[in-house]
């Protein structure tokens, strides 16, 4: 037996789906239409359309270390994301939803734990180097870049 | 002044809007938490104690990890991972045993059951799960690769498998397929200083992804068609509705199986496959293999053949084309692949295929016979790329074919083994792999679907071919380097018939510069497998044959060269060449699935009750 209200519900997913392939086509035609046809000039196609040009290429690569900062944000966000909810139902849920909370902190507590011990939290020279990485700190590399600018200064 | 009045004061209207905002979130909340009351479900914790032991043995090792000051010896991981699953197995094997005396039963407000179906799956899992910890540990040393995150991640994901086995609600069914997913696409990625593994785990990552997403978009749709979650509720419901014409349980429940379908690598959603096989560490390739397919296959059977059990008519025909496709696709493609873990990808297609007819049959012998299948490909599986693993050698990047090549004369026992798993794989007598074939074609005959078995045996002649292929390949000597102007067809493993080596036997001897020799002199090699009469080996023959003493005079030239080529060969030998180092754990691990395979193979009895009592004991 067909259910037209159940079908009805779904109404809304079809319209959404149709806007979809709309909105997709004619992004396509629009663009197709309306895209200037010239060559793009030399400014336009350096990486960085504004600012000073680049003499030379940046020596080194240096440690990127905000995305284990950013980790740790998601960590906790998901933390609280599931504790504010436990908060407001405390004492519907009682021991048990105390307790699977309490599970559930130490899970993250744990990933804290990895994270740090990865160091995420400590900036400088790392405890242990990982192999295959050399001796790559903050320190050297500031070191190397300024060896390197001076030397192709000297280049120059 | 009012509150507002004050936050308009303080910040304008933008914070005043926030705050309201916020209110009201907090207000709804509350409410919502007012109206409902919240009946918290009883929960055995002995039905998903595997798990629990599973899960936290994990984020225990982990833990420790991360506290120790040193870091923490790969061994002490290593047994510490075997100890865990080894206690996973044991609560399995126990809960086995408790169904088998009691009966199945749900727990958690009906939303995991623990059956004898869900027992074999867990057990399945604990059992990957330890053989993979046994067969990492020589890789992580071999590759330098330190830390616990290889053994914590691969814990996590057999978790996620046996929740899979014991789902009894669509929504438990993606909490497991996530959790055995998420962990998988880290596995891939594992080994930092290969670009591949970084592009398979990105690709598995990418797609796996969208194919979670359109496996909640078909629970969304069965949900709203039936208004429910429960694997139960909709058996009932379905089985007490007559549904004429019902496009969105349909809908859904095709998205459901392209979900599943996915998970599983069957043909038209197995793209991923053949690039994540190939690139993800060699011990995370057997152990994605085993899992995801165990996982997979044990929420699809359960799902389709329990719940929408009453839409069989709808389900057959598509998992008729998709059994089809599977089988032949696999196998077919799996005959040009020169990579042998990129042909053990496409088996793996097959192997699904093989799967997809016990799910076709849709009754208790085809889900027996799945089950069947699923349990013994995972020993075969994980076995085989044991074997790769060792025969990579250090950055896991020896998978050629060719480096196969007269294995047997370097390490005689791991060629054999290597050649007892393939042969397994091709469903060879005497090993599980013939029963698990024979018992998935048996259901499909029964089901009356003979033309599907048909296929399946054809795709598996086909699959034999390349199995076969490695196989002999160990066991055939170098490839001559110098083909003459030939007449003589050889068949050769990889590159299939070839002219070849009219004069090579006589080479050996001829290239000394010594024309008068007797006929037949020197053999080696190729000349059983079909050395022509008519064809002169020696260089008196060659004169006869040929009547000119130019042609001989080019002949010894070459000769000369080959002489050369001989030696580089033999410097090849020294470097490439080499035994490769089998450490002890691998050889436990590699010994277990073999003799799983074998024994089983030979005394198919407890096995195949196993598997057939699993099956009786599902919850309907």
């Amino acid at each position: 037996m067909v259910n037209r209200e159940t079908m009805a519900q779904y109404l809304a997913i079809f319209v959404l789906l149709a806007l979809g392939i709309v909105f997709g086509a004619a992004s396509l035609v629009a663009s197709a239409l309306l895209a200037p046809r010239k060559q793009p000039s030399a400014a336009k196609l350096a990486p960085y359309e504004c600012g000073i040009i680049p003499s030379r290429e940046p020596p080194q690569r240096f440690p990127v270390r905000f995305y284990l900062i950013a980790m740790i944000f998601i960590i906790f966000d998901i933390e609280i994301v599931f504790l504010y909810p436990f908060a407001v139902i405390l004492h519907q849920l009682r021991t048990f939803g105390l307790v699977e909370v309490l599970v559930f902190a130490a899970v993250v507590l744990v990933a804290f734990l990895y994270l740090v011990s990865n160091g995420a939290l400590s900036w400088g020279p790392p405890k242990r180097l990982v192999e295959g990485m050399g001796s790559r700190t903050s320190e050297t590399t500031i070191e190397r870049v300024g060896a390197g600018a001076s030397s192709s200064d000297r280049a120059a | 002044m009012s509150f507002l009045g004050f936050l308009d004061g303080l910040g304008g209207p933008h914070v005043r809007d926030g705050v309201i905002h916020l209110v009201v979130v907090l207000a709804s909340v509350h409410a919502l938490a007012a109206v409902t009351a919240i009946h918290v479900p009883h929960i055995r914790y002995l039905a998903i104690l595997p798990e629990i032991v599973m899960l936290g043995g994990a984020v225990l090792l982990l833990g420790v990890a991360s506290l120790s000051d040193r870091p923490v010896r790969m061994s002490v991981t290593t047994v510490g991972t075997v100890v865990i699953s080894g206690a996973s197995m044991g609560l399995a094997w126990w809960q086995w045993a408790d169904v088998r005396q009691h009966g199945p039963f749900t727990t958690v407000a009906g939303a995991v059951v623990t059956d004898g179906f869900s027992a074999l799956i867990a057990i399945l899992a604990s059992t990957a799960m330890l053989l993979t910890a046994l067969v990492g540990d020589g890789y992580l040393r071999r590759e330098g690769v330190e830390g616990p995150e290889f053994h914590v991640l691969a814990m996590v994901s057999a978790s996620g498998a046996m929740i899979m086995g014991q789902a009894n609600d669509l929504i438990v069914i993606f909490l497991g397929l996530e959790i055995m997913s998420i962990a998988l696409y880290v596995l891939a990625a594992l080994n930092p200083r290969r670009a591949t593994s970084g592009e398979a785990a990105l690709k598995y990552f990418v797609l796996g992804s969208f194919s979670s997403a359109i496996f909640v978009y078909g629970i969304a749709l069965t949900y709203g068609a039936t208004g429910g979650t429960n694997l139960a509720h909709l058996t009932s419901y379905l089985s007490t509705h007559a549904l004429s014409s019902n496009g969105v349980l349909l809908a859904g429940m095709g998205l459901l199986l392209v979900g599943f379908g996915f998970k599983v690598a069957a043909v038209p959603f197995h793209m991923w496959t053949p690039d994540v096989y190939q690139g993800a560490p060699s011990p995370v390739t057997g152990f994605m293999a085993a899992i995801a397919k165990a996982g997979g296959f044990a929420a699809l059977l359960r799902v389709f053949v329990s719940s929408f059990g009453t839409l069989r008519p709808d389900w057959r025909p598509i998992v008729y084309v998709i059994a089809i496709v599977t089988l032949v696709v696999g196998a077919g493609l799996a005959v040009v692949q020169r990579d042998v873990k990129r042909m053990l990808a496409y088996s793996s297609i097959n192997h699904a295929g093989f799967v997809l007819l016990g799910l076709q049959a849709a009754d208790a012998r085809g889900v027996s016979a799945a089950l069947y299948y699923v349990f013994t490909y995972s020993f075969m599986v994980i076995g085989s790329f044991a074997v790769v693993t060792l025969l990579g050698r250090s950055g896991d990047v020896g998978h050629d074919i060719a480096g196969y090549r007269a294995l047997a004369r370097r390490q005689p026992v791991l060629a054999l083994a290597f050649a007892v798993l393939l042969l397994a794989q091709a469903g060879v007598p005497f090993t599980t792999g013939f029963l698990a074939k024979l018992q998935v074609v048996a259901a499909v005959v029964d089901a009356h679907s003979a033309p599907l078995g048909f296929v399946a045996m054809g795709s598996a002649a086909i699959a034999a071919f390349f199995y076969l292929r490695v196989a002999v390949l160990m066991y055939t000597p170098r490839r001559p380097r110098w083909v003459p102007p030939g007449r003589e067809i050889v068949f050769d493993p990889i590159v299939g018939p070839q002219a070849s080596t009219a004069a090579r036997e006589g080479s050996g001897v001829s290239g000394q510069a010594e024309p008068e020799i007797a006929p037949g002199g020197s053999l080696d090699g190729g000349t059983a497998e079909g050395a022509v009469a008519t064809v002169p080996r020696t260089l008196a023959e060659l004169r006869l044959w040929s009547g000119s003493e130019r042609t001989v005079a080019v002949v010894e030239r070459l000769n000369a060269d080959l002489l050369i080529d001989r030696e580089a060969e033999a410097v090849e030998d020294g470097a490439g060449g080499r035994r490769v180092r089998v450490p002890p754990a691998a050889i436990v691990a590699i010994g277990i699935c073999i003799a799983v395979t074998v024994v089983f193979g030979i005394v198919p009895g407890p096995l195949v009750d196993f598997t057939h009592h699993s099956t009786l004991l599902l919850l309907r």
